[in-house]
């Protein structure tokens, strides 16, 4: 039995029409860690996600969930994973209940603990008292919980969410962090794919980052801080247009250790490096004597957004608002029957996807 | 570390049907509105056609009622109609995300269809015998009786598997709830008019006659309606080595039986298609 609940090696995923979403990436996730894999929109997180969970076959490399191969055993695979696509995917004829049931039989919980199990998970996810209300009334947080549920009913000992969170209101979101922050303290290791880097931030143990089909950076969420190199120190001026005055006396002076970064910014000054905490009062003495007024000025520990923005060369993640990924990109990628704009279902991946029912909420 | 353990219980071939079958089945009974719209229109057609058709049709009928010659056509239009919400139920399951996660599920996959299938059987077959009830309760006349009567919801379940199988294929191909509507009922109305269906082939022109001898629906109205008749009612193959009914009923089955086979393996494959994606 193998230490690791994924390991992919050099996998590669090619669609018919020639596009390259995924080109040669590793992975190895530990068995109970909570693994997030980022990236901005139509970087290949999904088709990484659904090569790993059999619903696509990897063009090239090797896949081992579970200490199951992927291509030659993928029912072992299938019966030991739990998944939650992107799309919110629940049977909305079917009553919360009814899912759940549907759920534990199609992965084969026993008989005498289906209803047990079932209970069990209503109030994981706060839905008991709607239980045998039909999916379609449930607003889109209630389907994306009951989803969530359906893809724990056989205890899988490895969970794969794929931005789960996507288009659910902070409170919402909320919630589900808890929810999957709590069964991974049970032991269950998490893949989750995601485009804030909040969420990676707030619960994951380690990060790869995926770009153009590649793997770009990769550790733990505070490694890949430190990469930013160092603390950021924002100083905003009286007048802006000080600024370039202002970087060539923070630069000459040799205020800073070696490596800073010292930039003009919109309103002033930026400043990244290791002693910026405790260089950042020299420089505003420096920049009094030189008579360039200060109206304000900021500390910070890099956040996830600035590791984005120095591997990926983007500001973010989530660059086109609360698009959800493409993923094949606008039609550039085909899926199986050539439909442009679709994902390997079929399923149109253009835009939101947030089907928010009317009738039941909370 | 120690993850929770999986316990996989059952998952069995028949268990995985039976799991799948139960889902359908919650839905169409959920959804009592769709069962009874899609009789709508053939019970219309019943009604109508023999108010307003029956007079004149009668002369072209040797004496048999109108009724009874048009009662088979509308149980294989029923079949036609039901056949052709299988593909939508597919739509839906594309749509609404449950294709996929039956696909990441480690239920087998043949066991699925199957048992979405025997679903749609089930439907068929509830709603055929409502037809057939009510035709008799109009007037027409089973020479065969009650054996006849299963034989005929047998025929019209048969009849339905190329249908069946042609709108899984629209639904995959165009994975779109409309276009797979609009495909299924653009074809159903020319299908049953350029058949056997309404009135009886001799009576038609002569390119109808030629269309019928190839569309599938003539075969089914043939078959039901010469185990309604309990005699030999084909003319667009001829065959005499049987005796009275089984002349229709030999050739119709077995032509049956083979669009049900072609159809079905193309629908398969399609299926199969869309279930494994579409990389190198």
């Amino acid at each position: 039995m193998t230490d690791y609940a994924i390991e992919a090696r050099d996998v590669a995923v090619t669609y018919a029409d020639g596009t390259r979403a995924v080109r040669g990436v590793d992975l190895l996730v530990e068995r109970g860690e909570f693994f997030g894999f980022l990236g901005p929109n139509g970087a290949g997180k999904t088709t990484m996600i659904k090569t790993l969970v059999t619903l696509l076959r990897p063009t090239d490399g090797s896949v081992t969930v579970n200490g199951c191969d992927a291509v030659a055993d993928p029912r072992s695979v299938r019966a030991t994973v739990g998944y939650m696509a992107q799309e919110t995917s629940v049977d909305p004829e079917l009553t919360a209940r009814e899912n759940l049931r549907f759920a534990c039989d199609a992965y084969g919980v026993a008989r005498s603990r289906r209803d047990d199990r079932i209970a069990e998970l209503l109030e994981l996810v706060e839905l008991t008292d709607v239980a045998d209300k039909v999916a379609d009334d449930f607003s889109g947080g209630m389907k994306k919980r009951l989803d969530a549920a359906t893809a724990l009913v056989h205890r899988p000992p490895l969970v794969f969410l794929d931005e789960p969170t996507t288009g659910l209101d902070p409170a919402a979101r909320n919630r589900l962090w808890a929810y999957f922050r709590r069964i991974n303290d049970e032991g269950t290791t998490v893949f989750l794919t995601t485009q804030y880097l909040e969420e990676a931030d707030q619960l994951c143990d380690r990060l790869s980052v995926i770009q153009n089909g590649a793997v770009v950076a990769e550790g733990t969420p505070d490694e890949l801080k430190r990469r930013v190199g160092g603390e950021i120190l924002a100083v905003e001026l009286a007048d802006a247009d000080e600024s370039d005055r202002a970087v060539s006396i923070a630069r000459e002076e040799g205020l800073f250790a070696d490596g800073a970064v010292i930039e003009p910014s919109e309103s002033g000054v930026t400043v990244t490096a290791r002693d910026a905490r405790a260089r950042g009062t020299d420089l505003l003495v420096a920049l009094r004597d030189a008579g360039i007024g200060v109206v304000g000025f900021d500390v910070r520990a890099p956040t996830l957004d600035d590791v984005f923005l120095a591997v990926t060369g983007e500001p973010d993640g989530n660059a086109s608002g609360t698009e959800t990924e493409r993923e094949p990109t606008d039609g550039v990628r085909s899926g199986p029957v050539g439909a442009g704009g679709r994902d390997s279902s079929g399923r149109s991946t253009s835009g939101t996807d947030e089907r928010t029912g009317s009738g039941v909420d909370r | 570390m120690s993850a929770p353990h999986v316990d996989r219980h059952g998952g069995s071939f028949a268990s995985d049907v039976w799991v799948t079958f139960v889902r359908w089945t919650i839905k169409s009974v959920r959804n009592p509105f769709v069962l009874v719209v899609s009789l709508v229109q053939p019970i219309i057609f019943l009604v109508l056609f023999t108010q307003v058709f029956g007079g004149v049709a009668t002369s072209a009928l040797e004496g048999i009622s109108y009724e009874t010659y048009l009662v088979p056509a509308i149980v294989i239009q029923v079949a036609l109609v039901a056949a052709a919400t299988s593909g939508i139920g597919l739509v839906n399951d594309i749509e609404n995300g449950m294709f996929e996660k039956t696909l990441v599920s480690p239920m087998n996959r043949s066991a699925v269809f199957l048992g979405k299938t025997l679903a749609e059987i089930v439907r068929i077959v509830v709603q055929v015998t409502i037809v057939l009830v009510l035709g008799v309760l109009l007037g027409a006349e089973i020479a065969t009786g009650v054996v006849g009567a299963v034989a005929i919801v047998g025929i019209c379940v048969l009849f339905s598997v190329w249908f069946t199988a042609f709108s899984n294929v629209l639904a995959v191909l165009t994975r779109d709830e409309e276009s797979t509507i609009i495909g299924a009922n653009l074809l159903q109305l020319p299908l049953l008019f350029v058949s056997s269906a309404f009135l009886p082939l001799p009576a038609l022109p002569g390119w109808i006659r030629t269309v019928a001898t190839f569309n599938p629906i003539t075969y089914g109205v043939d078959a039901a309606r010469a185990v309604m008749l309990g005699e030999d009612t084909m003319t667009v193959i001829e065959i005499t080595q049987f005796d009275g009914m089984w002349n229709t009923l030999v050739p119709a089955l077995a032509v049956l039986l083979g669009l049900a086979l072609v159809f079905g393996s193309v629908a398969v494959y399609a299926i199969g298609r869309a279930a494994s994606a579409d990389v190198r």
